[in-house]
């Protein structure tokens, strides 16, 4: 069988790169949506100029964006071909929206690129807000799959039968034993669930799993996930914009840059508080609720204890103690059932009957739950150091962002009191060139640093399981074995990171290069002779 | 069959003919561009490099749009296929490789070729331009692989008869050969006569010429490749051959009249160019190579059904390989094709204006 390790960070680094085209990709919109309105507004052409580069950036970075994502999404059903299971199900509501969303996301930002300069301002606004609008609403949709995986709405019970410290997952809109009955036949005959989904006529035989296909739309953990998700994507992109306009100032000292930074600071400050404060403490609320061993990972919780801080902001109780992984290894020994008693529980033969083959799930039948509980748990704690550093690392820089886009907000906008202070911090930076570069550049690591961090925290705090208390990654790998080959992997890293530096080296070159080369283009068109 | 299968087999179909569509015009102009780039910075010859921008500016506006219709067949595929979407990976992975591996380069060297344009050195311009008209053709290299194993699955039976991956087996499919250099002539022919058709509305003469000349040249190529491959469907995969000679016969006519017309107003066209003329129907030469690009897919893959993949003279029908693990909600699947339309008709609008009204600017601006 597929070894599934060497094939998880191929997968993040796909999943990564994607994720920093994307935050361009929300981010950059709103910059030049802010850069058009004020064209709009004061008649100013380095408006216009500001906005059609972070276009020409936008557009190289888009193509990046969607190939990345055809990346992860092949990688998914490539890769990962378990998955198709829940694209055939969970998944499908999701995938299929963002069908309506990618396409018209794209329409509408030809449409944009293409009269950009040739209609009136608010059209462009318009067009671009259209475009904007598919492209938020396609985050809203990927968020919601990924967020099935982390919590899996719909499937009630099923998770916490097998780990006591669990949560209920919503309704039950799944048919149990039929789910169970997957789920032992992977385990009983250490094979990858592809190899049964793929036979013809499989899914005739097992019929209806799910009876809800939109239930993983309306998961809790889904919504505070989006807003979290896509507020940090636009965060990323703008702060991205904010410091290249303000690299430009520090190295001309050219007010028109300086003219061009401060509407985008702005903008960015009021949606940093929007982030920080408010949906970042929902999504650690879900966090807490419905990932309880990702919450120990991030508190570094081996053993329970009290904190009144944390458990203010985890619980809003400051007495309630940080429950640790003796907590949750207690819960598991409390459950006394055994995978036959289960097996039982649910009317499943000894035997099962699976696409023309016989999967004899007995051998399993002896296997404590409990075991397989405190085996996970051994296994997801493995990951502790890890977790708890990158989760307090996140936070640390996320205040530091947090700091640099006040300072930056304040030292624009005149508050009286506040400005003054922003002014007397912001002149330990250096002369005004220097200190607007610098805050930016904090706004960047600020917003880049948490991203990369919380992704981290949220994808690895998940493990052992790829669907949180369901599935395994070794359940849901191809069974190829090119796929973990050293072979194929040095071709897919070399594939992947070419595309993705070149990709960010083209956009900078976009976003700083002079045209220089025209000499024959303009001949043959008749300009310029 | 199951009316939401029956919708997953049309929707699918209607995907894969507009993806095939919009990608026949995108990888013959991609080439014509690139070489037309590359001549223009070896000879200093300045209509050269505005020629290979104007081709270009087709690939610009609608690549991003292809690539859509090719993420649509994905999700089609994994959420109505399920089984075959499974059975296709789990088996063809070195093809499927191939093909994401080429769109990872051709998609992003597209957009660094348009926006560096000007920017960087007209020499590593042109390479680029090369990589990216190149890495086209991996793509259908790798997908034409999976179509010439639905139709006869040499690859797919050694997986299912041993469990052991076939690796390149795919390309051992005697089918895969006459598909895929029927499509590489297609796609550059194609390319060519679009290429006429818009440099036809700019009155360039020379511009006509340069797309006539591989769109002519390919048709007549693709009169050896279609034959081949019509042929190699009646030795391999009989029932698909009979269908398209049974009820799909009035297609394969309307198919086989239009290839010879676009030859005859092809070559007349090629004629009166070079005597300097534009012929007044040049311009409906690409719309008219784009409808027999969309006959062929139909035939090629609408004659399947209700199969899904075809086993020399018999089928297996696309219930054995559908979702049936939930009941499909069939407004949401209305719903999501209404907006679909609706993006083509938004992306049917950028693309007349880009390429009809010339908002796209022939030199860069800023």
């Amino acid at each position: 069988m597929t070894n599934p390790n060497p094939l998880l960070p191929l997968s993040a680094l796909g999943i990564y790169f994607h994720g920093v085209y994307i935050s361009l990709t929300f981010g950059l919109p709103v910059a030049i949506g802010v850069m058009l309105w004020k064209w709009w507004r004061t008649g100013d052409r380095d408006y216009y100029k500001a906005a059609r580069i972070m276009t020409a950036v936008l557009g190289v970075n888009f193509a990046l964006g969607a190939i990345t994502g055809t990346l992860v999404e092949f990688g998914l059903v490539q890769i990962w071909p378990g998955v198709n299971l829940a694209i055939a199900t969970f998944a499908f509501a999701p995938l299929a929206l963002e069908l309506i969303a990618f396409a018209n996301e794209i329409a509408f930002l030809i449409l944009f690129i293409v009269t950009l300069g040739r209609v009136k301002p608010p059209t462009s606004i318009a067009i671009l807000a259209l475009y904007a609008a598919f492209a938020y609403f396609s985050g809203v949709l990927i968020t919601a799959v990924n967020s099935w995986m982390q919590a899996p709405w719909g499937v009630g019970p099923v998770a916490k039968t097998l780990y006591p410290f669990m949560p209920e997952y919503g309704p039950n809109v799944v048919d149990v034993p039929k789910l169970v009955a997957l789920k032992l036949a992977a385990v009983a005959t250490g094979q990858p669930i592809s190899l049964l989904i793929e036979k013809p006529g499989f899914a005739q035989e097992v019929g209806i799993v799910l009876k809800d296909p939109m239930v993983a739309l309306y998961s809790p953990y889904a919504l505070v996930s989006i807003f979290h998700n896509i507020l940090a994507a636009i965060l990323i992109g703008m702060a991205v914009a904010t410091a290249g306009w303000a690299y430009r100032y520090f190295k001309t000292g050219d007010q028109k840059y300086l003219k061009i930074v401060k509407p985008l600071a702005g903008a960015f400050a009021v949606l940093f508080v929007i982030q920080a404060p408010i949906v970042a403490h929902f999504m650690g609320e879900v966090v807490v609720h419905y990932n309880p061993t990702k919450f120990a990972l991030m508190e570094g919780a081996e053993t329970t204890y009290h904190n009144p801080i944390i458990a203010l902001v985890a619980y809003g109780d400051p007495n309630k103690p940080i429950i640790g992984f003796d907590e949750l290894e207690k819960a598991c020994m409390n459950n006394t059932l055994t995978v036959g008693d289960l097996a039982k529980a649910l009317n499943l033969p000894q035997t099962l009957k699976l696409a023309g083959q016989s999967v004899d799930i007995s051998a399993l039948a002896s296997v404590k739950l409990s075991d397989l509980c405190l085996a996970d748990l051994q296994k997801a704690k493995a990951y502790m150091p890890l977790i708890h550093t990158v989760y307090y690392v996140k936070v640390a820089f996320a205040i530091i962002g947090g700091l640099a886009a006040a300072v930056l907000f304040f030292y624009f906008y005149r508050v009286p009191g506040l400005s003054a202070i922003a002014s007397a911090i912001a002149k330990i930076f250096g002369d005004e060139r220097r200190r607007v570069f610098l805050l930016a550049l904090l706004l960047v690591l600020g917003t880049v640093i948490p991203a990369v961090g919380g992704w981290a925290v949220r994808e690895i705090g998940r493990k052992p399981w790829s669907v949180y208390g369901l599935l395994y990654p070794s359940e849901i790998v191809t069974p190829v074995p090119y796929a973990s080959s050293p072979g194929f992997l040095a071709f897919a890293y070399l594939v992947i990171l070419a595309v993705s530096l070149g990709g960010l080296y083209a956009m900078y070159l976009v976003a700083t290069r002079e045209y220089k080369f025209l000499e024959l283009l303009k001949k043959g068109a008749g300009v310029g002779q | 069959m199951n009316p939401a299968v029956f919708i997953g087999f049309v929707g699918l179909g209607l995907a894969v003919t507009l993806h095939v569509i919009f990608v026949s015009m995108t990888l013959g102009t991609g080439l014509l561009a690139a070489w037309y780039r590359w001549k223009a910075y070896r000879e200093s010859d300045p209509w050269a490099e505005l020629f290979a921008r104007k081709v270009f500016k087709v690939l610009i506006v609608s690549e991003l749009f292809s690539g859509v219709w090719g993420t649509i067949i994905t999700v089609f595929l994994a959420g109505f296929f399920t089984a075959v979407t499974t059975l296709a990976t789990n088996t063809l992975f070195i093809p499927i490789a191939i093909a994401i591996a080429s769109i990872m380069i051709r998609i992003p060297t597209i957009a660094i070729s348009w926006y560096t344009w000007g920017k960087i050195h007209p020499r590593t311009h042109s390479l680029v331009m090369w990589i990216m008209a190149l890495s086209g053709f991996g793509v259908p290299f790798g997908f034409r692989a999976i179509f010439a194993e639905i139709n006869h699955p040499v690859a797919v039976g050694y997986y299912l008869q041993t469990g052991h991956n076939p690796g390149f087996m795919p390309y051992s499919n005697p089918l895969f050969w006459t598909l895929y250099l029927h499509t590489a002539a297609a796609v550059i022919s194609t390319g060519g006569f679009v290429a006429a058709s818009l440099l036809a509305l700019d009155k360039d003469v020379r511009g006509v010429k340069a797309g006539l000349l591989p769109g002519v040249g390919f048709l007549v190529a693709q009169l050896i490749f279609g034959p081949l491959y019509y042929f190699s469907l009646d030795w391999y995969s009989p029932l698909l051959f009979k269908a398209v000679n049974g009820e799909f016969l009035p297609l394969l006519v309307i198919k086989l009249a239009a290839v010879v017309a676009l030859l005859a107003l092809g070559l007349a066209s090629y004629k009166a160019a070079r005597a300097g003329a534009i012929s007044s129907y040049v311009k409906w030469l690409g719309p008219l190579a784009l409808f027999t690009v969309a006959l062929g897919e139909i035939l090629n893959d609408g004659a399947r059904y209700p199969n899904l993949v075809i086993l020399g003279d018999k089928g297996l029908s696309a219930d054995l390989f559908a979702n049936l693990y939930m009941d499909i909600p069939m407004p949401a699947v209305y719903v999501i094709l209404a907006f679909l339309i609706l993006s083509i008709v938004v992306f049917t609008m950028a693309a007349f204006y880009a390429l009809y009204r010339r908002f796209i600017a022939e030199v860069p601006e800023v």
